[in-house]
């Protein structure tokens, strides 16, 4: 198990390296459009009081990786009190996360699960879309995400970050004679939801590079731990066998020594 | 004719050509074609078909929603998803295709009728494309 955990693994981590030039142009386009566009002027950027909340919970279908549900979980649902569970609305990604929520009467609004294996860019954006709609429609003020974030392959991280309404910096710009089509502003329209398409997608890569990180380690561990069991019960297995034989010896030599 | 490079960037998988004389890319109002010096600029792209002159030869590309930057010397198209004619499964796409012709029919209040005439575009184009 711990085998497949580290190709799984392997596997998360090249996409994540994949994903990386895509993410970064995007971000340099937004970084270069955003500082000129009127914040009220797009709902998705839209800075508005919190009222509701949307809570995006990545955790993973499958147990057996060490704490990496339990924190995760833990984490969230302390988020999620401490703001008030009755305005908060919750996408569950994983089944852990469903499992957990729903046992507890939380306000599970969508729950994504069993697409981990083969994990598509489509999942990310069908995600996305729905997390987007749910904003933009209103219903929520804020949207936040919970997740693992890789750190290494010993160590994963719980994050909260906060998906919309999106942050930048207002910074200066540099104005250039490019031409904008259609204009700037609907340029960003249609930018900000891909760039949140990718970003979910990052969500779901980290997430999954440690969940298998997690296990792996998680598995090693097992495996070490029943290799000790093993030696500590032949050691005392052999103890008594050797305990039994000596008794017996004892016996016949006593019996011999009686009748002789 | 001059040419210049395009690379084409999606979330998983790059992909870089060298030596383009013209791009034809699918813009919000119609496709556009980009040959050499090219004024600068960002350009919203749409789901449609992308071609690519290179070598005296057309390649063509199903692609999903993105968008094109172009530079003095070069052209770089993020894209949200990227298939070759020749490598669209047509069974798939077929697939697809019904599946969205269903749901639309069915009327499922769940599944948002912006996400299913979507899906309904995209498995259109890729069919489309993977005739050529």
């Amino acid at each position: 198990m711990k085998m497949v955990a580290a190709a799984k693994m392997r596997k998360a981590q090249e996409r994540m390296e994949q994903a990386r030039p895509y993410s970064n142009s995007l971000s340099e386009i937004i970084e270069h459009l955003l500082p000129d566009i009127d914040r009220e002027s797009l709902t998705l950027l839209q800075v508005r009081e919190i009222k509701r909340k949307a809570y995006v919970v990545v955790s993973a279908d499958r147990g057996l990786a060490g704490a990496f549900n339990t924190n995760l979980l833990k984490i969230a649902q302390k988020e999620i009190d401490e703001f008030g569970r009755e305005n908060v609305d919750i996408f569950c990604i994983g089944k852990k996360a469903r499992d957990h929520f729903n046992y507890r009467n939380y306000n599970v609004l969508e729950s994504h699960i069993d697409f981990w294996a083969e994990m598509e860019f489509e999942n990310a954006m069908m995600i996305g879309r729905s997390v987007i709609d749910h904003f933009t429609s209103g219903s929520v003020d804020e949207i936040h995400v919970v997740y693992n974030y890789f750190t290494n392959i010993a160590q994963q991280e719980v994050k909260s970050e906060t998906l919309l309404p999106l942050s930048y910096d207002e910074g200066d710009y540099t104005a250039s004679d490019r031409l904008y089509e259609p204009s700037k502003k609907e340029l960003v329209e249609v930018l900000i939801p891909r760039h949140l398409n990718i970003q979910m997608w990052k969500y779901l890569l980290e997430s999954y590079a440690s969940e298998q990180a997690a296990r792996m380690l998680s598995m090693e561990n097992a495996t070490s731990n029943a290799q000790d069991f093993i030696k500590d019960l032949t050691l005392q297995f052999n103890k008594a066998r050797q305990a039994a034989i000596t008794t017996e010896m004892l016996e016949i030599v006593g019996g011999a020594e009686a009748l002789g | 004719m001059t040419a210049y490079n395009v690379e084409i960037v999606t979330p998983i998988r790059e992909l870089k050509f060298q030596d383009v004389s013209y791009l034809r890319c699918p813009g919000l109002d119609g496709s556009f074609g980009i040959m050499s010096n090219h004024r600068e600029g960002i350009f919203a792209l749409s789901v449609g078909e992308i071609k690519v002159y290179q070598d005296g030869k057309n390649e063509y590309y199903a692609t999903g929603e993105g968008f094109a930057e172009i530079y003095n010397d070069s052209v770089k198209l993020l894209v949200e998803s990227l298939e070759k004619s020749n490598e669209i499964d047509s069974n798939r796409a077929k697939n697809s295709l019904q599946r969205a012709k269903q749901r639309k029919t069915e009327q499922n209040s769940e599944i948002n009728d912006a996400r299913v005439e979507a899906s309904l575009t995209r498995a259109l184009n890729r069919l489309r494309v993977s005739k050529r």
